[in-house]
């Protein structure tokens, strides 16, 4: 008798996503599938809309990460005008975006995958959480909350507004920065460095005890993908894409705007979002990882010298080959926010950021336009076409979380089939089965949050539906 | 008695932005100026300050930990009975698996975990049942509005 253990953290409204365990009559795995139950269908709302409108209406897509998908929009806007920004305006944009990149991979390292880390997979989940981090370690928890805050006080610096970022504009940004708000980002740089590091004693020591669950936790080939600067370097705001293999050889190295020609999406009747994979290879041979891990496999090098000596740490896991465990998602991230942080600093230090030339208002309209950059999940895609009165005729959005979907269901497959010994489930199991989700830090909520959410359930069912067992975390 | 209202939600989804129209109605009761714009900053005092938030985030532990009460404001489902209902809360951390959800419980446990001390809390809901993509309440929950802003005022009064 097969059975089958949904596991559904059921917010509100949206039903966003669930895992389903398939397991056989011996108490193995057969199949574990992440479902995506959320549409939006926010591409078909925005057209219609002035394509100027779009840096402040696609915020709204998410609570997280409003200013990837901001400075996205203003970027295919850019393109779509033809109104190429001035140095000062990408650089201050950059910064802004530096900014979105410590707040959100801060969170998640600390608060999200932390407790995992620093307490273990088979704690007391009453324990198992930042509020346990805190107890064990007060003044680290302090350390993260501060970092998220630094990331935030330079959105909010340059957005003048907590909430939706008001800023980035075609051809440009519409505020200076002040000296002494400069100022006042690089004297919180130090702190914010040092945070990193504590987290990054604490990734190795874990890593260096946990060894053998990392080795065997959702360990798979795949492709990689990330914005690269002309050297292959690290780039988190511009320049063009690169994907490598399994092997890490280059596929491919191309602008943004001719995406469509290397990327394309495959549909699955069970989930909304679609699973996109190179197209030249086909699906799912061409399927890849984006974000952090995604990013450090596809890359050469970072510019930032304490990001890169953690770089090349990072790449001495698996000598010349990519590192495909799942599990250093959580190294990666680190590394990448010392990146950001050191390259806020770098930024910042730079004169023009200063500078009062932050507008390019000559425009060469041509009606289309493609914005990419790397937003702390992966890479961000807004495509857009528009009439000759600039009202938006098509709207194309990938987005980080769609191109890890395959990762992510392979993750949860794996992790399942790993770690899972039925018949009866324990809690342990299950969390290992919700951290090959986070790992990848999807961003499957924000729009809608209220009273009322619902407690992650799993329910075993025969092959006739029949409840066999339920689990629940309130 | 040194106070934070938090409202929180997306007042791009219909109802669930209705935390955003109880703190402004309440604002205007007290005669206080407030903006049309969900997106501008409330009004603020040494005793008396109104925030308004997409979502809850870890870092506002640090502003409301320099309160002595706070009232989160947030819109509700069918789960609860009552159509507006204003409780007392303590701290308590509630997991968030997948997702980034903070809960106002969680907030003060964050309150209390770093910074030693959590306010006086309480919880003002209100039944949403519209949540798609609009700004305009449902008549439903607008009809729900004064009833929710006379709890609030009530719980502000000394």
């Amino acid at each position: 008798m097969t059975q089958k253990i949904t596991i559904e953290p059921v917010t509100r409204i949206e039903g966003h996503a669930k895992v389903t365990i398939r397991m056989n009559d011996d108490g193995t795995v057969e199949r574990a599938v992440l479902h995506i139950n959320e549409f939006r269908g926010f591409e078909k709302f925005c057209e219609g809309r002035l394509y100027f409108e779009m840096p402040s209406i696609t915020p709204r897509i998410c609570g997280i990460c409003p200013v990837s998908h901001h400075l996205a929009a203003a970027k295919a806007a850019d393109e779509l005008t033809g109104a190429v920004p001035p140095r000062p305006a990408s650089m201050l944009r950059e910064l802004m975006h530096m900014g979105q990149i410590i707040q959100s991979h801060g969170m998640h390292f600390f608060e999200l995958a932390g407790p995992d880390l620093l307490l273990g997979f088979d704690a007391d989940p009453a324990q198992r959480n930042v509020l346990g981090l805190a107890g064990a370690n007060p003044e680290l928890t302090l350390k993260a909350v501060n970092l998220r805050k630094f990331g935030q006080e330079i959105i909010k610096t340059l957005g003048g507004r907590r909430i939706h970022p008001n800023f980035a504009v075609p051809g440009g940004v519409n505020k200076t920065l002040k000296m002494e708000e400069r100022d006042l980002i690089l004297s919180g740089a130090p702190a914010a460095i040092e945070a990193v590091k504590a987290g990054l004693v604490i990734m190795k020591d874990w890593a260096e005890r946990n060894v053998e669950d990392i080795n065997k936790f959702a360990v798979f080939p795949s492709g990689y993908m990330s914005l690269v600067t002309p050297s292959n370097g690290l780039e988190l705001y511009d320049g063009q894409i690169r994907l490598v293999d399994q092997t890490g050889a280059q596929l491919e190295k191309f602008d943004g705007r001719d995406y469509l020609d290397y990327i394309a999406e495959h549909v699955e009747d069970w989930s909304y979002l679609k699973f996109p994979y190179y197209k030249k290879m086909g699906y799912p041979q061409g399927v890849y990882r984006v974000g952090p891990l995604g990013r450090l496999n596809a890359v050469d090098h970072l510019d930032t010298p304490l990001a890169n000596a953690e770089h090349q740490i990072f790449k001495s896991f698996t000598p010349g080959r990519p590192v495909e465990n799942t599990l250093y998602y959580h190294y990666a991230r680190l590394v990448e926010t010392l990146f950001a942080i050191e390259r806020a600093q770098v930024l910042c230090s730079d004169p023009d950021i200063l500078s009062g030339d932050i507008l390019n208002t000559r425009q060469d309209y041509r009606g289309e336009g493609v914005g990419i950059l790397e937003a702390p999940r992966g890479t961000l895609i807004h495509h857009y076409k528009a009439d000759e009165n600039g009202r938006l005729t098509k709207v194309n959005l990938i987005v980080a979380t769609g191109h890890n979907n395959w990762a992510m269901t392979e993750a949860v497959d794996s992790v399942a089939k790993t770690y899972i010994k039925g018949p009866v489930v324990q809690e342990g199991m299950l969390n290992r089965v919700e951290a090959a989700v986070r790992a990848h830090d999807p961003c499957l909520s924000c729009s809608t949050h209220a009273v009322g959410q619902m407690p992650v359930q799993i329910e075993v069912l025969s092959m006739q539906g029949d409840l066999l067992q339920t689990l629940q975390r309130d | 008695m040194k106070t934070i209202i938090i409202g929180y939600g997306n007042p791009d989804r219909q109802d669930d932005g209705i935390a955003w129209h109880v703190l402004q109605q309440t604002a205007l009761r007290l005669g206080l100026p407030v903006s049309d714009s969900w997106e501008d900053e409330l009004p603020a005092s040494p005793e008396l300050e109104f925030r308004f938030y997409l979502q809850l985030m870890p870092e506002i532990a640090e502003t409301v930990a320099e309160f002595e009460r706070v009232c989160f404001v947030d819109a509700h489902t069918g789960q609860i009975a009552e159509p507006v209902r204003l409780v007392e809360l303590s701290p308590a951390f509630q997991a968030s698996p997948f997702t980034h959800h903070l809960t106002p419980e969680t907030l003060l446990s964050l309150c209390l975990a770093l910074y030693e001390r959590s306010p006086q809390a309480a919880l003002l809901s209100v039944r949403g049942y519209a949540f798609g993509f609009d700004q305009a309440l449902s008549a439903q929950t607008a009809a729900l509005l004064p009833q929710a802003v006379d709890l609030l005022h009530g719980w502000l009064q000394p």
